[in-house]
């Protein structure tokens, strides 16, 4: 059975399109990497495999389920068990605190206060990031804050982790640093990561490369696409 | 004169700036400061002290004979410690040199080729810094990797970076260069 | 900075910040037509006494709240306090797209603008924008007295369209407004122009001290004071100066009114402490951390409501006051029957304009509500990616809101209603001989007759202690908390569009 597929999808927002059909194989336990130049539809690809957007047309499927013709609270909730997700800043609350945040999903699924808080702070410990447990963000640096997002997102161990530009808000040494201990815990846990980058030394970190260009994967061997000088944005 | 000679006159110059020493001797402790670079083959050797004796920056310092052929020591000049000092002094003109290669190929593809062929390369090439891009990385996420592994992949990931920038603007501009080059 | 760079700057802003002066304007407007009609009232000349009119009624008026000179001073005041929660709604609605200002603002400090003058700016924004509204209320008002003056038939007036407030008093109201809407706006940017990098990051901050509850005993005692006072110079055979008693009065209701709302910062923050030590789910967590993290929201959100039901709790105060003492009168055979139906139907106009004040404040509050969640929505459009139910985030929603408002809401009606007990004692009368004639009115009405019809009775003492108008507390508490419940409804609407993908966008 296939882990993670999209076949022909297609998303346009209003009357813009943002992918024209794709399709794509996500092996369990691989990582990859979705490339492409700004516009080219990546974050969308990344939302719908995750099931945050539902596609226009064509398929999503996970273990051979249909997620695009699920409800918004059946995809809800296998965002919450079976994936995790990363985005590039802003995914904490500001008024919880780090190992609150980090809590907050193992909560949602029932666990008691003390376990969820455990759990947690172990995370945070492994991420090296114990330190900061009972600040709330605002009092962290972007690279705490980025770890601490990472914790929340691996603390239900998901099957897949979809990280969108994971490093954008962040320096070359600690974004490096960051996605070191992705791929890390990524490979101890056996977790599949589909990661969302334009940069070619961002995309080096995974297994395999997809490229996409104008919303539909890039076969020509063109797409491997650099970014502008100067680097990220 | 291409740069490589320059600096192998200037090593030379710089070894011998400790004390006179003999050909061997000047191999040997090449091959070990500088333990990443090309080897000095003897002959290398033996013309660069030539060229500097004729210039005058070094002179015969005596001969020892120790159960083998002649070995003639060579001391710095004045002359050649003023020479050391200047081009210590400086600034290297920040010049690729990895990508030279790689940018005359991709100069001459152009002229004698057709655009795809040149793309069809720029493409390889590409794909084969990917592929060692990939691997040096893995060396730094591997969970043994130890601090020398990481930062020397670190110099050489930044270095095929620069490349990969490079290979993917011209790529894009191979098109228009083209035009321009046949015209 | 020129004056009209000043007003280019101040005017260059997004569809929030048109919409903002337009709201701006418009509580402007209200608030200027409320000030000016109780001017009006206040301007109506009481008549000097003569043999017809021995109490000096205002007879040309149709309206006995408007003949009474008595009544006059508590309608204008009524009409005031009708100020209050529409200036409620004008300062929730200096928040409106507060985020994207703060921005734009931020970003003339960058571009090397002072403090002082971003400052300025806003300030000048704001100004203008009520400065607009004041000049459109007045027009309202000189249209609307001209097209109201419908004399009766018999000459008499249903509105006091025949005076002028004082011209210098309508022009206080007309330039103070805005003046005064630009003060508070340059007090509330304070925090912005501190830093030019805008208000992005949020630190811990420091519980708030309990000191509200000690305004509120402030108040309280000072109207518990007001009939000591009086009795004391009464025992003297003197009259207390005439600024004294009313100064009482409105310094204890401002007292007790800031100690209320500002109490709701502490409120906040304790409700949400317990509910972070006593919250089971997730949703009570969020809500509990938003609470200690900014217990102020609590008292800037229902400030407005929370003015409005203090003035009604003391209305149903001044009301169970009237039942008692006509109750008494029944019993003692005193007082007028007449006044008493007119008393009870001028306490349903104070209902009235209670009721007006809590719809007007609601409107403030649902600005509030969607102007929190629009701030938020980048973080909650996360929450909902990672697969947080839209349910969850409602829920602590409705905990935020709930969890501080239900003891406001209590505090608030106590408190007023405490207030008027301490002025009003429970009627009490008898205690004194009666002449009574019963038997008729030809034989009573004659003289010569009368005596021989009449005895003395002996009325007794009675003492009718008013009832606690709980049924009428009640009514005010459902409004309040219905209040609640429809702006929050009404901001989770908003709630799915601010947690749609696209959010996550936008960096």
């Amino acid at each position: 059975m296939s882990f993670l597929q999209a076949r022909g999808v297609v998303r346009a927002y209003g009357r813009t399109p943002a992918l024209r059909g794709v399709t794509l194989d996500v092996a369990e336990g691989e990582i990859l990497a979705v490339t492409g130049p700004s516009g080219c539809g990546k974050s969308t690809l990344l939302h719908c495999l995750a099931g945050i957007l539902r596609p226009d047309a064509g398929q999503v499927t996970w273990r051979g389920e249909r997620i695009d013709e699920w409800s918004e609270s059946a995809r809800s909730r296998l965002r919450r068990t079976e994936f995790g997700v990363l985005f590039q800043f802003g995914q904490l609350v500001a008024e919880l605190t780090a190992a609150e945040n980090v809590a907050l999903p193992l909560l949602l699924a029932g666990t008691g206060r003390r376990e969820a808080r455990t759990a947690a702070l172990t995370w945070l410990e492994r991420l090296g990031v114990a330190e900061v447990a009972d600040a709330p963000p605002g009092e962290m640096s972007g690279g705490q804050q980025q770890r601490c997002a990472l914790a929340r997102a691996l603390v239900t161990e998901p099957r897949v982790l979809f990280a969108d530009e994971p490093t954008g808000a962040l320096d070359t040494l600690t974004g490096e640093q960051v996605l070191t201990q992705l791929v890390r815990l990524a490979r101890e846990q056996r977790t599949t990561v589909v990661l969302v980058t334009h940069e070619p030394r961002i995309a080096a970190y995974a297994d395999r490369e997809v490229t996409l260009r104008d919303g539909t994967v890039d076969r020509s061997g063109l797409g491997l696409d650099a970014p502008l000088p100067g680097g990220h944005r | 004169m291409n740069s490589d000679a320059v600096s192998t006159q200037h090593v030379l110059l710089g070894l011998l700036a400790r004390g006179p020493r003999h050909g061997y001797e000047l191999k040997r402790a090449h091959d070990e400061r500088l333990p990443r670079a090309r080897p000095l083959a003897f002959g290398q050797v033996y013309a660069t002290l030539a060229r500097l004796e004729r210039d005058g920056l070094v002179v015969p310092a005596g001969q020892a004979r120790e159960g083998g052929p002649d070995r003639t020591s060579y001391a710095l000049t004045g002359e050649g410690r003023a020479a050391l000092d200047r081009w210590l002094a400086t600034v290297e003109p920040p010049m690729p040199y990895v990508a030279s290669t790689l940018f005359a190929k991709v100069v001459v593809a152009l002229m004698v080729a057709d655009v795809e062929r040149a793309r069809g390369y720029l493409i390889a090439q590409r794909r084969a810094h990917t592929e060692r891009l990939r691997e040096l990385t893995a060396v730094k996420t591997a969970p043994a990797a130890g601090l020398d592994d990481v930062i020397a992949a670190d110099f050489a990931i930044a270095h095929l970076d620069a490349d990969l920038r490079w290979l993917h603007t011209t790529l894009e501009r191979v098109a228009d260069w083209h035009r321009e080059v046949h015209s | 900075m020129t004056p009209g760079t000043l007003f280019r700057l101040a005017r260059a802003g997004t569809r929030a910040d048109t919409a903002r002066v337009a709201l701006t304007a418009l509580s402007a407007a209200l608030a200027t037509l409320a000030g000016l009609a109780a001017l009006t009232v206040l301007a109506i000349p009481t008549p000097p006494a003569t043999d017809g009119n021995s109490v000096r009624w205002s007879l040309q008026y149709t309206n006995g709240l408007l003949r009474e000179p008595g009544l006059r001073g508590g309608l204008a005041f009524a009409l005031v306090l009708l100020v209050v929660p529409v200036l409620g709604l004008a300062g929730q609605c200096a928040r409106l797209g507060a985020p994207a200002r703060d921005r734009r603002l931020a970003a003339l400090r960058l571009a090397g603008a002072t403090p002082h003058q971003v400052t300025r700016i806003a300030a000048a924004e704001t100004g203008l924008a009520s400065l607009l509204g004041t000049v459109g209320g007045l027009a309202v008002f000189l249209a609307g007295r001209r097209l109201l003056h419908r004399p009766g038939p018999d000459g008499r007036l249903p509105l006091p369209t025949d005076v002028h407030p004082a011209p210098p008093a309508v022009l206080a109201v007309a330039l103070g407004l805005p003046l005064l809407a630009a003060v508070v706006t340059a007090v509330l940017l304070r925090r912005v122009t501190t830093t030019p990098f805008g208000m992005v990051r949020r630190a811990r901050t420091r519980a708030p001290w309990p000191w509200p509850g000690l305004l509120i005993l402030v108040g309280l005692a000072l109207f518990a004071a007001f009939r000591p006072v009086g009795l004391w110079y009464e025992r003297r055979h003197a009259e207390p100066p005439p600024w004294l008693l009313p100064t009482l009065l409105i310094l204890g209701a401002l007292a007790a009114m800031v100690g209320v709302i500002a109490g709701t910062g502490w409120l906040s923050h304790a409700a949400g402490r317990l509910l972070h030590r006593y919250g089971r789910r997730p949703a009570a967590l969020l809500a509990a951390r938003r609470l200690t993290t900014d217990p102020w929201a609590g008292s800037r959100t229902f400030a407005a409501l929370l003015a409005a039901l203090i003035f009604g709790a003391g209305a149903a105060g001044i009301r169970a006051d009237f039942l008692a003492t006509i109750e008494l009168n029944h019993r003692t055979g005193a007082g007028m029957a007449g006044s008493d139906s007119f008393y009870l139907g001028a306490m349903d106009l104070v209902d009235l304009a209670v009721a007006v004040s809590v719809a007007i404040a609601g409107g403030g509050l649902l600005v509030a509500v969607v102007e929190g969640i629009v701030t938020r929505r980048r973080a909650y459009a996360a929450l909902v990616a990672t697969g947080v139910p839209r349910a969850t985030i409602g829920r602590s929603l409705l905990w935020q809101s709930l969890a501080p408002a239900v003891p406001a809401i209590g505090l608030a009606l106590a408190v007023g209603y405490l207030l008027v007990r301490g002025v009003f004692p429970a009627p009490a009368g008898g205690g004194y001989p009666q002449e009574v004639c019963d038997a008729g009115e030809r034989l009573c009405g004659d003289p010569a007759t009368r005596a021989r019809y009449t005895r003395t009775e002996w009325v007794p003492e009675v003492t009718v202690p008013p009832h606690v108008p709980w049924e009428q507390l009640a009514w005010f508490a459902a409004a309040g908390l219905a209040a609640v419940l429809l702006t929050v409804g009404v901001g989770l609407l908003f709630l799915r569009a601010s947690t749609t993908v696209e959010e996550l966008r936008t960096t």
